[in-house]
């Protein structure tokens, strides 16, 4: 939560996470750099510089795959949500593994001779107008810039200050750059080796996220049209006091489209927005822990009654009046101002049935 | 329960505690990361090790870099730059070792006054089976100095062998790469390093295979002998097939033809 700005706002989980990625970073590069290096005879043996290029960059490329699939994975099983929380740090590691893989492919590839590496890059391949014979580098090069790009504003001053729509945007980004590297991958490494171990390997890996993107996509789009929004012209009905579990919420489609989380906690009711004011995360499927609604993706907290994050931190979000006539909840569809101080409805004994 | 359609309740299907980041993970959430641990690690080294273990053979070449080598014989710059030394033990009497600078720029050497005279040249060997080369510092005095010996004319000047025309089929390798700096210095991957390397002056050479399998390295000429034009550069790493003539000059085959026979196949 932004209350102030750090390079890097570390916690417990969040060490713990990133002492698994470079783990398995460490454990795929050492194992990509042991195994190439034995695979051959002696004589026959692989540079171990552009072996270390194709480690880095089959590491890169898996990174991303896994990184792509957790969205998903954590929409389809609440299980995988501890996957999202520090993803931003598993994509700025990913691209640190990236710019391993260009950097050196730079160097070894395209440095030390008549022409800049950059222009190398771009010209010493000339055949633009083939498919086959296309220049994957160039391919791979606008993908690194895409992930600078992301990596470089991955950090919670650019998301307040590009305002989240322009960051979501620049940072949806990452399918394109992921089409990009598996046309890297299929018109670089794919035309140069012959084994089918690495075509049937790319292919599971680009299917399989458009699977779980497609399966998770089905399951919303469901969920969507199961919640029409709901008709009237005033205060609207939701549902009985007891339809909610304690320190939770049930969540609402207003008669505009907007979403909103009816939380039920200490005998009380209240409606906020359903969208997180950090990354629009669904504030109806989290809960009210230490008295404030915890978002169920990165753990950010407002206050029920005002929507107001606990100091020191600032955030708001929008509140909705709220009142029980008749044993029914009542919203009122019109959205208070973020941060707005509304007074809970009272759930009296008995659940409120007149 | 009594919700109006449309409401609803994540309660109702997500009954477990909730992981939040920065609290310590629900037990639930402990038990799940554990049991896909090990899952996670095979995953990982099983997808590396797999990844690793079928890449293709790299080749036999070998770049020496943790010695220094001497050779000496008769430096010549024509069509390449190159050293003809005696051989008496090996079948064709001699050995032609190429010469190249370091890095990609081995148009920068420049041999003046050494020029078609008797040297010793010390640098790093790169080697190909058969085929030799010698990687040396741009500045002449660090790697060559004269040589006090004689050679015969078979050495120093070996008749051109015709062996015929020949229509063959194959791919431009840059000799540096191919005979041992990269491996594998073959295939599209290398494609920009072996064309940016022909550029810089690096003798190209056609990697073709006989009827029977074998490697065949030959050293690429226009069709009067000379250094081949830089328009051959948008073929270079691709299957290409040329009609040219294949010469013997003493241990080397060159095939010569002009970039303009090349045909991408």
């Amino acid at each position: 939560m932004g209350h102030q700005y750090k390079a890097v706002q570390w916690n417990g989980n969040k060490v713990v996470y990133d002492i698994y990625v470079l783990g398995f970073i460490a454990l795929f590069v050492g194992v990509f750099m042991f195994v190439g290096l034995q695979t051959h005879e002696s004589g026959h043996r692989a540079d171990p510089v552009v072996l270390a290029i194709r480690a880095l960059g089959t590491t890169a490329f898996m990174l991303l795959t896994i990184i792509l699939a957790i969205g998903p994975l954590a929409r389809l099983n609440k299980r995988f949500l501890p996957l999202l929380y520090n993803r931003r740090h598993f994509g700025v590691l990913t691209f640190l593994v990236a710019s391993a893989h260009f950097g050196l492919a730079l160097l070894w590839y395209h440095g030390g001779g008549p022409l800049n590496p950059l222009v190398s890059l771009f010209s010493s391949n000339p055949l633009y107008d083939s498919i086959p014979g296309f220049p994957f580098e160039v391919l791979g090069f606008v993908a690194f810039l895409i992930m600078m790009t992301m990596a470089a504003t991955s950090h919670d001053f650019w998301l307040n200050n590009l305002a989240a729509p322009v960051w979501k945007a620049l940072h949806m980004l990452v399918y394109p750059a992921y089409a990009l590297l598996v046309m890297h991958v299929v018109l670089g490494a794919l035309m140069t080796e012959k084994s089918m171990v690495y075509p049937a390997m790319t292919a599971a890996a680009f299917i399989g996220v458009t699977l779980l993107h497609l399966i998770a996509g089905v399951r919303e789009w469901r969920a969507d049209n199961g919640m029409k929004s709901l008709k009237s012209k005033g205060w609207v009905d939701i549902c009985a006091p007891d339809d909610i579990a304690d320190n939770r919420a049930v969540i609402a489609p207003l008669p505009k489209g907007d979403r909103i989380a009816v939380f039920r906690y200490d005998r009380k009711i209240s409606a906020v927005t359903n969208a997180c004011r950090h990354q629009n995360g669904p504030l109806g499927e989290g809960r009210v822990i230490d008295g404030c609604i915890t978002c169920p993706w990165h753990g950010w907290q407002y206050r029920p009654n005002d929507g107001v994050s606990p100091p020191p931190f600032t955030e708001k979000i929008s509140t909705y009046n709220v009142k029980i006539e008749n044993g029914r909840v009542l919203v009122d569809p019109k959205p208070n101002p973020p941060g707005t101080h509304v007074e809970p409805a009272v759930i009296p004994a008995g659940g409120g049935e007149a | 329960m009594s919700k109006t359609k449309g409401v609803i309740d994540p309660a109702a299907v997500d009954k477990e505690e909730m992981f939040i980041g920065w609290a310590p993970a629900p037990a639930v959430d402990r038990r799940f990361l554990l049991a896909a641990l090990p899952f996670g690690l095979l995953g990982a080294g099983g997808a590396s090790w797999l990844v690793a273990s079928e890449l293709g053979d790299p080749g036999a070449g070998e770049w020496l870099t943790n010695a220094t080598h001497e050779v000496t014989g008769l430096l010549t710059a024509a069509p390449y730059p190159m050293i003809r030394v005696a051989d008496p033990s090996g079948p064709y009497g001699m050995r032609t070792v190429l010469l190249v600078a370091q890095g990609k720029c081995t148009a920068a050497l420049k041999f003046g006054v050494h020029e078609a005279s008797l040297v010793t040249a010390s640098g790093v060997l790169i080697q190909r089976k058969n085929r030799q080369m010698l990687e040396v510092p741009p500045f002449l005095e660090k790697w060559l100095e004269p040589a006090e010996i004689s050679l015969s004319s078979d050495v120093a000047d070996p008749t051109p062998v015709n062996l015929g025309s020949a229509r063959l089929s194959g791919t431009i390798m840059d000799s540096k790469c191919f005979f041992g700096v990269m491996r594998p210095g073959h295939g599209k991957t290398h494609k920009a390093c072996a064309s940016l390397c022909i550029r810089g002056g690096i003798p190209p050479s056609f990697w073709a295979r006989t009827r029977d399998g074998r490697e065949s390295i030959m050293l690429m000429t226009d069709s009067n002998g000379g250094p081949m034009s830089m328009d051959i550069l948008p073929y270079v790493a691709d299957p290409v097939e040329a009609e040219g003539e294949v010469v013997q000059v003493g241990d080397l085959i060159q095939f010569r033809a002009d970039a303009s026979a090349y045909r991408r196949i």
